[in-house]
């Protein structure tokens, strides 16, 4: 199994496999703690599989953003928005300062803008990280993130499909 | 440089006297002359031998045998200049001296511009690695106040080339922009020409990502479908994420299976722009593979898209006949397994 993981994550391999690798091994983890937290939870179907949805969802984005590594800035906010996350449902509680200068900066560029939101605007919401781009730069991560978002589809996909088969 | 253009076209209308226009013109040239980045604050000619300039193309006969006054610093600044350009050291002593002479017939400024079209591509390599100018100064203010100069040659040059009105000799070899005649010669406009090509360079690149994109014209549109896949590829995940949701509890997949599968999806895929594919050391693994090699091949993606069409079958039929995408199979798929998703969520509720 580690050897898999060193060989998936190869740089050689593409984004694709390190995205298949890292995803599947969460969605494991994923099962497993859902097994251990009372296995036909059947009572409250309907919130439990929003829940399940969420998790899957973010180990999804989660898997995606290492899988990319710190190379893109639209990465690098996620993952930074994920240990956020983590840091305030308790996991780990590091790196208070890094998350003060970040939350500054952008602050300040979203107090800005008081204009009816424009198409660039509306691109910043979608692209994480993409408050403190310039239109220049935000393009570019748009680009890489479209691929990315492409690949974890057809992963996803592909992966639903031989789970139901 | 379009100060002159606009200019000239005036004079020659009214034919006013050219003491009273030099008046005026004294005027245009005072505010720009502080940042150099006029044409006549170049040349730096009195208003009344630019005026006089100015009129000779509309059939004086007047032989400007004008000196430039300042022909020392024209010739200071040319030197300075060409101190760079080191390896057409030889054509630098006449370039000044043509300057000097500033010769208004259309040889001299073929000549001109051959001359400096070839020292610009030869120093084009000095140009870069010179330090005696980056020493000096910040990069961006030379490099832009030579932008601005090889512009109004070019546009000079151009300009005597149809109407041998007056002759701009400073021969400036390198410059990294050349704008087209015509056009704004601003350091900030400048900037702005750069910042807009590089935006302009990118949307390129985003549109063929896009499926569908490459047919509309306009940045705004092609925006909005940049916005609209953005949006539909997000949305298609988390409709991923909630089948995942609901196949979880009754699941016990192999990982070693999946991983297997996923390797040969990933070899063997149809996506063209995605992974290089590359040997998988493991013996057991290669197994799989080929089992997997002939069932992806075949099947990829379109076995999941057409097999369960009877779920949902209306509400393909009509987003199908929405889908214009030219790309890959893949994007029509993942729209027509969207719907089939939203279907099956249905059904599950």
């Amino acid at each position: 199994m580690a050897s898999k993981h060193t060989i998936a994550t190869r740089h050689a391999q593409g984004i694709r496999a390190r995205f298949a690798s890292r995803f599947l091994r969460s969605l494991l983890r994923l099962r497993r703690s859902g097994n251990r937290f009372g296995g036909s939870q059947s009572n409250d179907e309907g919130i439990g599989k929003r829940i399940r949805t969420d998790r899957i969802k973010i180990a999804a984005y989660a898997a995606m953003a290492r899988a990319v590594g710190p190379r893109r800035t639209w990465s690098r906010a996620l993952l930074f928005k994920l240990r956020n996350r983590a840091r305030i449902h308790g996991v780990s509680r590091k790196r208070c300062l890094v998350s003060e200068k970040k939350r500054v900066t952008r602050n300040k560029v979203v107090a800005i803008s008081s204009r009816e939101p424009s198409r660039a605007d509306t691109l910043r919401k979608l692209v994480p990280g993409g408050d403190s781009m310039d239109t220049c730069v935000l393009l570019e991560e748009t680009a890489h993130y479209i691929k990315c978002l492409a690949t974890q589809v057809t992963v996803m996909q592909s992966i639903a499909d031989r789970l139901l088969l | 440089m379009d100060l002159i253009t606009g200019s000239g076209p005036e004079l020659d209308e009214t034919g006013l006297d050219s003491l009273q226009l030099g008046e005026d013109i004294r005027h245009l040239i005072a505010a720009p002359s502080e940042n150099a980045s006029s044409f006549t604050a170049l040349l730096e000619l009195p208003a009344n031998q630019a005026v006089e300039l100015l009129h000779s193309d509309s059939g004086r006969k007047q032989r400007p045998n004008l000196t430039f006054p300042s022909n020392t610093a024209l010739l200071e600044r040319a030197a300075i200049f060409s101190v760079f350009h080191s390896s057409n050291s030889a054509d630098s002593s006449p370039v000044p001296s043509n300057s000097s002479s500033k010769n208004l017939e259309k040889g001299s400024a073929v000549k001109c511009e051959q001359l400096e079209t070839e020292s610009y591509l030869d120093s084009c390599q000095p140009l870069v690695s010179d330090p005696t100018v980056d020493n000096s100064a910040p990069n961006a203010r030379p490099s832009s106040k030579r932008k601005e100069r090889e512009k109004k040659v070019k546009a000079a040059s151009k300009k005597s080339k149809s109407e041998s009105s007056q002759q701009e000799e400073e021969k400036l070899p390198y410059v990294h922009v050349r704008a087209r005649r015509g056009q704004a010669t601003d350091s900030h406009s400048l900037a702005e020409r750069a910042r807009r090509e590089k935006i302009n360079q990118r949307m390129k690149l985003l549109q063929e990502l896009v499926p569908g994109c490459n047919k509309i014209s306009g940045t705004a549109l092609v925006l909005d479908e940049i916005i609209n896949h953005v949006q539909s590829l997000q949305r298609h995940v988390e409709f991923l994420s909630m089948r995942l949701a609901a196949v979880n509890p009754g699941m016990d997949f192999n990982v070693d299976s999946l991983l297997a599968a996923e390797s040969g999806s990933l070899i063997d895929s149809n996506f063209p722009n995605m992974v290089m594919p590359l040997m998988w050391p493991e013996a057991q693994v290669n197994g799989n593979r080929h089992q997997f090699q002939q069932h992806w091949q075949f099947d990829s993606l379109q076995q999941p898209v057409w097999g369960r069409e009877e779920d949902s079958h209306n509400f393909i039929t009509p987003e199908n006949s929405h889908l214009s995408y030219d790309s890959s199979a893949n994007s029509a798929s993942l729209h027509s397994n969207q719907l089939k998703m939203e279907g099956r969520m249905k059904l599950h509720q």
